[in-house]
């Protein structure tokens, strides 16, 4: 059975102020628990359909909905954060506290937590991270892995029903990278993952949905779509070594 | 390395326990008040006092004299032109005429930029940054304010290695930054660059934080107590304040 639908684009197009057209038309749906895939080339677009899922990028009203929350709707965009966690390529960008345990905080208490209410949230979201002890630390003394795990609790305790995560394994050496892939793994939620590490793709998601051009490509089963030379090949893409014969 | 790795340990002593709210407001009181004096002898104990509060922070003075030299050197310029200005009874140094009380005021200046110097020091060094920062939020200053400064202190750092990557990418490339045409260009250049980065990471930054949920107001989960120890500094050194700048106006002038 197909799971009840909690992402949906419908012609979803967006267009830069510099007459950059990003995103020409996406349509497609992410299913409640499910976890895919959004691969492509650079300039994609795969980022801009994650700041217009939310509502950080503007646009027209109908083309997409997160958890029943229009991000074009101004009303509804300020409900979003409830609904939708979104892990940045750079951790750096979203580490801004003096401390590791005011920055995952920081989600909460702007949700209106009371600060006990967040520093258990914090808490809850570090020891899930596997930061349990980090709390106190700066963000900035963090390894690159930590601070990868850190912003995901950032997320994590503002307790989203979607997350998308923008290459999360960017920067990662394959320690790091393989204990985030553990730590998603068991991570419950609709996770959609934007990425060039196909590994990661087989590794985690069923599904996966190329994009190119601002256009979405393709759109299935991950280990058929990847095993897929030609279509690989089109889109900048590779076969990942563990699917060629 | 970035801004973590220049956090110094802050050192145990009484006013490291001073509830960072009274101390702000303590400070931000004494600060206006040594601003506004005019004659030197109230200048010159408000120094007194900024630097006897300086050695009860236990602040290292490898710390503390290079940042208060950058006071004295933004006083100096009135040390050295007031003299020569100024009307009224002068000393003559052969063909220079010196004023007396071109002297004294530029004596004055100095004494009072110190004392601020000293009291601003004395509020960075004796509490970790975002605990003042969340004080002056607790305070109800200006929240953009707060933000502002909380975040260019922690990004700066960030810029300021960004800049020095650039320029050692440039120096392996064989840049040496030299008085020249080229020299200048390219050191614009490379400002250019961590500028625009720099407003780049600031519309990130932006970005990650109103999808948390951020709509314009701090929220922090630093927890105040206050103690009569912090009300009585406070009233200590607004009442200080107070004494001085009345010794000042009431003076001659």
């Amino acid at each position: 059975m197909t799971p009840h639908p909690v992402l949906r684009t419908h012609q979803l197009s967006h267009t830069y102020a510099d007459g950059r057209r990003a995103l020409d038309g996406v349509t497609f749906t992410v299913g409640d628990g499910e976890c895919a895939a959004l691969v492509g080339p650079n300039g994609a677009g795969k980022t801009t359909l994650f700041l217009r899922l939310c509502g950080v990028l503007s646009g027209k009203p109908g083309q997409a909905s997160v958890g029943g929350l229009d991000p074009a709707d101004p009303a509804q965009r300020k409900k979003l954060p409830e609904t939708v966690g979104v892990v940045f390529q750079n951790p750096d960008d979203q580490l801004f506290s003096p401390t590791v345990l005011d920055d995952v905080a920081f989600g909460p208490l702007n949700l209106g937590a009371t600060a006990d209410e967040a520093r258990a949230a914090a808490g809850d979201a570090l020891k899930a991270v596997g930061l349990a002890d980090a709390g106190g630390r700066v963000p900035f003394h963090l390894s690159g892995g930590e601070r990868r795990r850190a912003a995901l609790a950032g997320v994590l305790a503002m307790r989203p029903a979607v997350l998308l995560l923008d290459e999360p394994t960017m920067f990662l050496d394959p320690r790091g990278r393989r204990e985030l892939i553990e730590l998603l793994r068991d991570l419950p939620g609709t996770k959609l993952i934007a990425t060039h590490d196909l590994d990661l793709v087989l590794d985690l998601c069923p599904r996966v949905l190329v994009l190119d051009g601002g256009r979405l490509a393709a759109d299935g089963p991950a280990a058929e779509l990847l095993a897929d030379a030609d279509l690989m090949g089109r889109h900048g893409l590779e076969v990942p070594y563990r699917l060629r014969g | 390395m970035t801004l973590a790795a220049r956090e110094r340990p802050v050192p145990l002593s009484p006013l490291a326990r001073w509830d960072a709210r009274w101390k702000l407001a303590a400070v931000a009181v004494a600060v206006a008040g040594v601003a506004a004096l005019d004659r030197l002898p109230p200048a010159t104990v408000a120094l007194a006092a900024g630097l006897g509060l300086l050695a009860l922070a236990r602040l290292p003075g490898r710390w503390v004299r290079p940042r208060l030299a950058v006071f004295a050197v933004a006083a100096l310029p009135f040390l050295l032109v007031l003299p020569f200005t100024l009307d009224g009874p002068a000393w003559s140094l052969g063909p220079v005429r010196v004023s007396e009380r071109g002297v004294v005021s530029g004596l004055a200046v100095l004494c009072r930029a110190l004392a601020i110097g000293s009291l601003t020091l004395v509020l960075v060094g004796t509490a970790p940054l975002h605990q003042t920062f969340a004080a002056a939020a607790r305070l109800r200053v200006p929240g953009v304010l707060v933000l502002l400064a909380l975040l260019a202190y922690r990004y700066t750092f960030l810029l300021g290695d960004e800049l020095r990557r650039m320029r050692t990418a440039a120096r392996v490339r064989g840049f040496k930054a030299t008085a020249t045409r080229h020299g200048y260009r390219t050191l614009g250049h490379l400002t250019g660059a961590v500028l625009v980065r720099g407003a780049d990471r600031a519309d990130r930054v932006a970005d990650a934080m109103r999808c948390r949920g951020f709509a314009g107001r701090l929220h922090t989960l630093a927890a105040f107590r206050t103690t009569a120890d912090d009300v009585a500094g406070f009233v200590l050194l607004a009442a200080g304040t107070i004494a001085l700048v009345i010794w000042d106006r009431l003076g001659p002038s």
